[in-house]
């Protein structure tokens, strides 16, 4: 167990391409932090640069309080579960997870117990003597969890472990991390550019792009406070709608006109706006599909839109809209409240009209596209 | 009814198509084999025609004909009198040191050059591809002064041999190295952070994945030595204590010699063979895994 800080972290490649910018991250003693991105967005280099396996090009790394940039791998006490699972093909395994011990010179009375333990722990009991490919890809990557797990390290990296696996198995395995976690009470490190892996993993979210940092958050914050249009639009799922609106200073009041509807913004809203002296100004709004209500028949402040295609997804419905602007929204209508004739009424063509309140709206800068409320 | 005899009438044009189809396999199948049974014969006639006149006793010489009239093992036991065994432990010396010595250097030689990044890397591949392409024989008469300089040809010739078939060794990474690029890397990094150094990621992951390219290197660093002759001959220098089978054997189809010794010949022929042979026909398994895997997936 041990808290890991990194400082100015930069990984820049021999072409000179840098594949990550002052990375700077605290990261405290048992804390499970995520790191989420699309490909390419530096994530698993970072994590690489944790665990030895690049060099860092500038900055400090610390584990525990000591500077860890020159040391070896197996110096810095950390243990490493891979995507592709990693596993010693020509070992049992027993062998594969009794590996590290082994070369610890650890005593075999010991390994048996070490590695028993954690098979016990993680269901593989009767596959200790087989070799991992007679193992289903969920059994691996136990297997590799296993492997981690015996070394008792102080931080566990995990490098998108479950994106091998399909998505049953992939739901079943997160949960079985979340429990693994509470058995472990260990630093955790994860990496995944799966949104609902990171919201529902992790104590907190760093979310990356292009090298940068976008915001280092709770999936609770990085959900509801996002900084800009990027960690909007990529927490959350199906991701944020985006609409081309305008805002309007009033006196002391702001509000959003948006295709002729005038939504007035909240207190908290209008003091976050006034602080930062923001004037009337054209703004993209944000608005989260869970968070739009539908309505069949026009009303005031009411958005009227096309509906393009309707998804059924069990207990609920994707209706995916364009306004006026062409501005395409998706909206997740529950199906159990509609009834016969507007569950019909919901094709391709029909109008419809949706609202949502001011508390749920996010204004961004169309030019930085930051938020300007949380920005 | 009229439903089923339409499917049955359209059935029979079918099952004479599969028929017609398993004909024609049954008869290529057929001629192949044939082929290979006559190519195999071609080609194993010389050897057995040895094989039959190492045991032929009624006559030393060449003759006109393939089946001995008199059988017996006294080729073989003359062979022991003569300076054969000298040859045949130079001979296994040699190859034994060169393989374990050049098995060791082109193992850790591809290791390096299929995981290890630095520069220069890629020109010291290609530089050692192009160095490979000139035959060695060019090197020959300078290789041949500087062992006479350190005092290893001819009675000395087996240490000298042993350094010039090593020496270049590490040139014939490319089949086990492209072997390595196909082990994937994450396995190494496992190691690497299970505590491993990379000398023991060598020998206790990639190797053991490896062992199809390991049993190709030492069979072919262990042939190349068996059978070699010009080096052998050259270093040796006509010194009958340094020379190996090859060397040896092929002095005795000397004009003064081959009347007296053709048959000894024949019978040291097939003693040079049987190691060989019995050493490919245990591993040929590993050997043909070992250059399909390092060519088709490097």
């Amino acid at each position: 167990m041990a808290s890991v800080k990194l400082t100015n972290i930069k990984k820049i490649y021999d072409n000179n391409v840098t594949a990550v910018h002052d990375f700077n991250l605290e990261i405290a003693d048992k804390e499970f932090v995520v790191f989420v991105g699309p490909s390419g967005c530096g994530k698993s280099t970072t994590l690489r640069m944790i665990a030895g396996l690049e060099d860092i090009s500038d900055g400090t790394l610390e584990i525990d309080g000591q500077v860890v940039n020159d040391l070896q791998p197996k110096d810095r006490d950390i243990a490493m579960v891979f995507q592709n699972y990693a596993l010693y093909p020509h070992m049992t395994v027993y062998n594969n997870i009794a590996f590290s011990l082994r070369l610890k010179k650890v005593p075999e009375d010991e390994i048996y117990e070490r590695v028993t333990n954690a098979a016990q722990i993680l269901g593989i009991t009767e596959y200790l003597t087989r070799k991992p490919r007679a193992l289903s890809g969920g059994q691996r990557q136990r297997v590799a969890i296993g492997r981690a797990m015996v070394r008792n390290a102080k931080v566990f990296l995990m490098d998108e472990p479950l994106s091998n696996l399909d998505a049953k198995l992939r739901n079943q395995m997160r949960a079985e991390i979340i429990l693994l976690r509470q058995k472990l009470d260990t630093t955790f490190i994860y990496v995944t550019h799966d949104q609902t892996e990171a919201m529902t993993l992790g104590d907190r979210i760093v979310i990356m792009k292009d090298g940068y940092i976008e915001q280092v958050g709770t999936p609770q914050e990085v959900f509801d406070t996002p900084v800009n249009l990027f960690v909007a639009g990529f927490i959350g799922s199906p991701q944020m709608n985006f609409l081309k609106a305008k805002l309007v200073q009033e006196g002391t009041g702001y509000s959003v006109e948006i295709l002729g509807a005038k939504i007035p913004l909240n207190e908290d809203q209008v003091s976050a706006l006034s602080r930062k002296n923001i004037k009337s100004q054209e703004i993209i709004l944000g608005v989260r599909p869970e968070h739009t209500t539908v309505l069949f028949e026009k009303a005031e402040g009411a958005i009227e839109c096309t509906i393009d295609v309707n998804e059924m997804m069990g207990s609920e419905l994707h209706l995916h809209l364009s306004s006026a602007n062409d501005d395409k929204i998706i909206v997740r209508l529950p199906t159990v409240d509609l009834t016969k004739e507007q569950r019909s009424s919901l094709a391709y063509g029909n109008r419809m009209y949706i609202t949502f309140p001011a508390k749920v709206m996010h204004l961004f800068d169309p030019e930085t596209e930051r938020s300007l409320i949380n920005g | 009814m009229s439903n089923m005899t339409t499917d049955m009438a359209s059935s029979r044009p079918k099952m004479k198509q599969h028929m017609g189809l398993k004909a024609s396999r049954t008869i290529g199948n057929t001629l192949i084999y044939i082929l290979l049974i006559t190519i195999s014969i071609i080609w194993l006639i010389p050897f057995v025609f040895i094989v039959l006149q190492s045991f032929r006793v009624e006559s030393t010489h060449q003759v006109g004909y393939i089946v001995p009239q008199v059988w017996g093992l006294r080729n073989y036991t003359e062979l022991f009198n003569s300076n054969f065994p000298k040859w045949y432990v130079n001979t296994f010396i040699t190859a034994l040191c060169t393989c374990i010595l050049q098995t060791i250097i082109v193992l850790c030689m591809s290791y390096t050059l299929s995981r290890f990044r630095f520069k220069m890397r890629k020109p010291l591949m290609k530089v050692m591809l192009i160095l490979g392409l000139f035959p060695g024989m060019l090197s020959m008469i300078i290789l041949y002064r500087v062992l006479k300089d350190l005092g290893l040809t001819q009675a000395n010739a087996v240490p000298g041999l042993i350094l010039v078939y090593v020496a270049s060794s590490g040139m014939g990474y490319y089949v086990s190295k492209g072997f390595f690029d196909t082990i994937p890397k994450s396995l190494d990094e496992a190691a690497r952070i299970d505590g491993a150094t990379r000398a023991q990621v060598l020998y206790k992951i990639i190797l053991p994945l490896s062992k199809p390219i390991v049993i190709y290197t030492l069979l072919t660093a262990f042939m190349g030595p068996w059978g070699d002759y010009v080096f052998a001959r050259y270093i040796s220098n006509n010194t009958a204590a340094g020379m190996n089978v090859a060397v040896g054997l092929y002095g005795w189809l000397s004009q003064d010699q081959i009347n007296k010794k053709y048959t000894m010949f024949c019978a040291g022929g097939v003693l040079v063979a049987v190691p060989v042979t019995v050493l490919f026909m245990c591993l040929q398994r590993y050997y043909v895994e070992g250059v399909t895997g390092g060519a088709v997936k490097g």
